[in-house]
């Protein structure tokens, strides 16, 4: 395997099973630098598996996957700047603390740039997490997350509970928020929502990649649009 | 990066135990008062009456409250939705590990010191103080006559075993979460489990070792053998026990986390 300094992922073979089913299946995968990427698949197609190994939340039961060349563990993950599908922040904290704590924990936190998006937002950072509604929290979590300057993001459903208005700022703060050397992988089941600011896309389904093309070639080659294909490829 | 992690671990807890710890404070002042005043007995009993029963309840409160709140920080600080927080973060799940232990050991320990101290506080008058001391000195005499040149080896192993046991305790009940994680939607249950299972497992292998070295024991009268043989035997098992405890606990959140 060579490893290119323009690759920020790089997945050979990578199977996960759980006790009663298969998540992943040989997965072969290489994410180049300075992409916005969609990882699309319907639910419990291994999206969010994938997600947590590259994270390092999972042990592949076979297969390698590198992040900038190193097995997932402390050194990758002051790299990846990772929001989960969950609230994962506790909910005792002020939005201050937490801000505090990826100050603390991560290098390439930029605290000021924070509190720039939480102004913008009009948000109150002494107020306390319990009290926030759901899609507040989950924007002061993306906050979080895109003040790193990280080289590679993994978002998965960032888009998936919130309305329409919400989903323009929440992408509108992605791709503002991310420079040029850095990757931005994105997990969802709502495509006609990202697909314009997607360079690539990944469909994955049951466990296996059955696509991994830029959006360009694909629209050129199939003369349709991804939401279209993904309709067709994912019919029931 | 642990000393960070016991910043916010310290932080976290001090939320919950820190009222606690002056809750206990406030009555043991009044209690003192209480019975300075000698008012227990006289018509208006009701108050002071209430307070000294305050203060027993804090007392044991903050025994049983400290323990609560260190077990539910971990249970839900690492397996919950929180997991996926303090598992990305840029350090090795052992340093997550090490941290809780660290914290818990202190809180433990500041919580059997504030219970003794609440009860000196309220019973203490100078001559007692005397008393005491004169107690201490009696103790340490008999132990220096019983154990001859062997006085401070016992209290150096009391310390040791006193600290051991501690620390294993704690990591009975990590190991204990770490495998009831695994159980899917009944990891509290599982976790019960586990510090079942593992109470049972050790008892038995206890006393199997009991009785293979059944005859042993019957010399163990002699003090110099307690201190040179038995306390030595029990602290090599302690430090294999925790061990064991730590490698299951770090082993299990390093490959087999099982976040929802």
């Amino acid at each position: 395997m060579i490893i290119n300094m323009n690759t920020i992922l790089e997945c050979n073979q990578i199977t996960k099973r759980y006790s009663s089913l298969t998540a992943l299946t040989s997965v072969n995968l290489s994410l180049g630098r300075g992409k916005v990427i969609g990882l699309l698949g319907p639910n419990g197609s291994g999206k969010t598996t994938l997600i947590k190994i590259i994270n390092g939340l999972l042990v592949p039961n076979e297969g390698t996957l590198l992040v900038n060349g190193q097995k997932p563990g402390p050194e990758t993950k002051k790299i990846v700047s990772y929001l989960p599908d969950k609230s994962y922040l506790p909910d005792w904290m002020k939005v201050k603390d937490a801000i505090n704590m990826y100050q603390d924990f991560y290098e390439n936190f930029n605290k000021n740039k924070a509190y720039e998006m939480l102004k913008r937002l009009d948000l109150d950072p002494n107020r306390k997490l319990k009290s926030l509604s759901k899609g507040t929290k989950e924007k002061v979590q993306l906050i979080l997350v895109m003040s790193r300057d990280a080289d590679l993001y993994c978002l998965d459903e960032p888009i998936g509970g919130v309305d329409p208005a919400a989903r323009d700022y929440i992408l509108n703060t992605i791709i503002t928020n991310y420079n040029e050397n850095s990757t931005v992988l994105i997990s969802t089941h709502l495509i006609a929502d990202i697909e314009n600011v997607l360079d690539e896309v990944i469909f994955i389904k049951e466990g296996h990649i059955t696509l991994h093309n830029s959006v360009d070639e694909i629209r050129s080659q199939e003369g349709k649009s991804i939401d279209t294909l993904f309709r067709e490829v994912f019919k029931c | 990066m642990l000393g960070k992690l016991l910043k916010h671990e310290l932080r976290a807890t001090s939320r919950y135990l820190l009222p606690i710890f002056a809750i206990l404070a406030l009555f043991t002042v009044l209690a003192r008062i209480v019975l300075g005043l000698e008012i227990l007995d006289g018509d208006f009993s009701l108050i002071p009456g209430m307070i000294m029963v305050g203060y027993v309840i804090s007392m044991i409160a903050i025994v049983v409250v400290t323990v609560v709140v260190l077990i539910m920080r971990f249970y839900k600080n690492l397996t919950s939705d929180e997991g996926y927080l303090m598992f990305t973060l840029p350090v090795k799940p052992s340093q997550l590990i090490n941290s809780k232990l660290i914290i818990a050991l202190f809180w433990s320990i500041l919580s059997l010191v504030a219970v003794v101290l609440a009860i000196l506080v309220v019973v203490l008058t100078e001559s007692d103080m005397e008393t005491i001391i004169l107690g201490f000195r009696l103790i340490r005499d008999q132990i220096s006559s019983e154990f001859k040149g062997y006085s401070t080896l016992f209290v150096v192993e009391l310390i040791i075993l006193t600290i051991l046991s501690g620390i294993n305790k704690i990591l009975h009940i990590y190991a204990s979460i770490a495998l009831g994680q695994l159980l899917n939607g009944r990891r509290l249950l599982g976790s019960f489990g586990a510090y079942i299972g593992i109470t049972v497992a050790i008892q038995i292998i206890a006393t199997v070792a009991l009785l293979i070295s059944g005859n042993a024991i019957d010399t163990v009268g002699d003090f110099t053998t307690i201190l040179t043989v038995l306390f030595p035997i029990v602290i090599i098992s302690l430090l294999i026990l925790n061990g064991i405890f730590y490698f299951i606990t770090d082993y299990l959140f390093s490959k087999k986390l099982n976040l929802e």
